[in-house]
């Protein structure tokens, strides 16, 4: 195993963006693309057509946005704003999934979290959970 | 675009994934080669995007024009993204990164397939 050494005893920050947070951060980074994207296109072309569907669509690429950037960078404070915006992201991909398919018609278009993901492979129900776990495994081995 | 480059896109996207992997399981970082292939797919995916762009400045009109714009830009700066991001540590999470990448690129591909249809 080609652990990346984590910092010993006394160290107050590990890692987000070495090892396994690295593909954390390219997911996140490619997952902040696409929903960005896709949210551009639909706000600036139709958004008359399901609007609550884009601002969420919107809402998700913001939020890979922050939990890229978070990530990569890895400080103390950057965590914690991580930590918010994996939680927000959970809940969103929950509740949209759950209530896309209770209640199709207020989705007329799908969002990145329609049917917790479905149209990306159910990734956006997996990488927050691995997302949280990510940053549970790297928490700060002697918090002051 | 050309569905024929589409499909040889898919093809090294999805050897350039399991090539990730296969590094990433044998703890090694992606080798020289390895690097070399992924730049190779990169040029074929550039060289896709930009046949593209001729044909839509000579007044090919897809259904989704702006998703369809914005997928022959994405397939163009991921693998030089993921290049990068897996040569600033290197072991074997870069060969996943590449992999990721790749895998992204041949998803968006075979969607642009789908996209590239003439509007009504």
């Amino acid at each position: 195993m080609t652990r990346v050494p984590i910092e010993p005893m006394g160290s107050t920050v590990r890692k987000t963006d070495s090892g396994a947070g690295r593909v954390l951060v390219a997911v996140y980074g490619i997952f902040a693309l696409a929903a960005t994207a896709r949210a551009s296109v639909q706000l600036l072309t139709k958004f008359e057509q399901a609007p609550l569907a884009y601002l969420l669509s919107a809402l998700a690429g913001v939020i890979y946005i922050v939990a890229t950037i978070t990530l990569a960078r890895g400080t103390r404070a950057s965590r914690r704003l991580a930590l918010i915006a994996i939680i927000i992201e959970l809940i969103g991909v929950v509740s949209v999934g759950t209530l896309s398919i209770l209640y199709p018609e207020a989705f007329p278009r799908a969002t990145v979290w329609s049917s917790y993901g479905i149209g990306y492979g159910f990734v956006p129900l997996v990488l927050p959970i691995v997302g949280l776990a990510w940053l549970w495994r790297t928490r700060p081995v002697n918090p002051q | 675009m050309i569905d024929a480059l589409a499909y040889v896109v898919i093809a090294l996207a999805g050897a350039a994934t399991i090539w990730g992997l296969v590094t990433a399981v044998a703890n090694k970082p992606p080798g020289k080669a390895q690097l070399l292939f992924a730049a190779g797919v990169e040029v074929v995916t550039v060289a896709q995007s930009i046949i593209a762009a001729a044909k839509l400045a000579a007044g090919f009109r897809p259904v989704e024009l702006a998703t369809t714009i914005g997928y022959l830009i994405g397939i163009v700066i991921l693998i030089p993204i993921a290049w990068f991001w897996a040569n600033v540590e290197r072991n074997r999470f870069s060969g996943i990164v590449l992999a990721v990448a790749a895998l992204a690129v041949l998803a968006m591909t075979l969607r642009l397939l789908v996209l590239w249809t003439p509007a009504g």
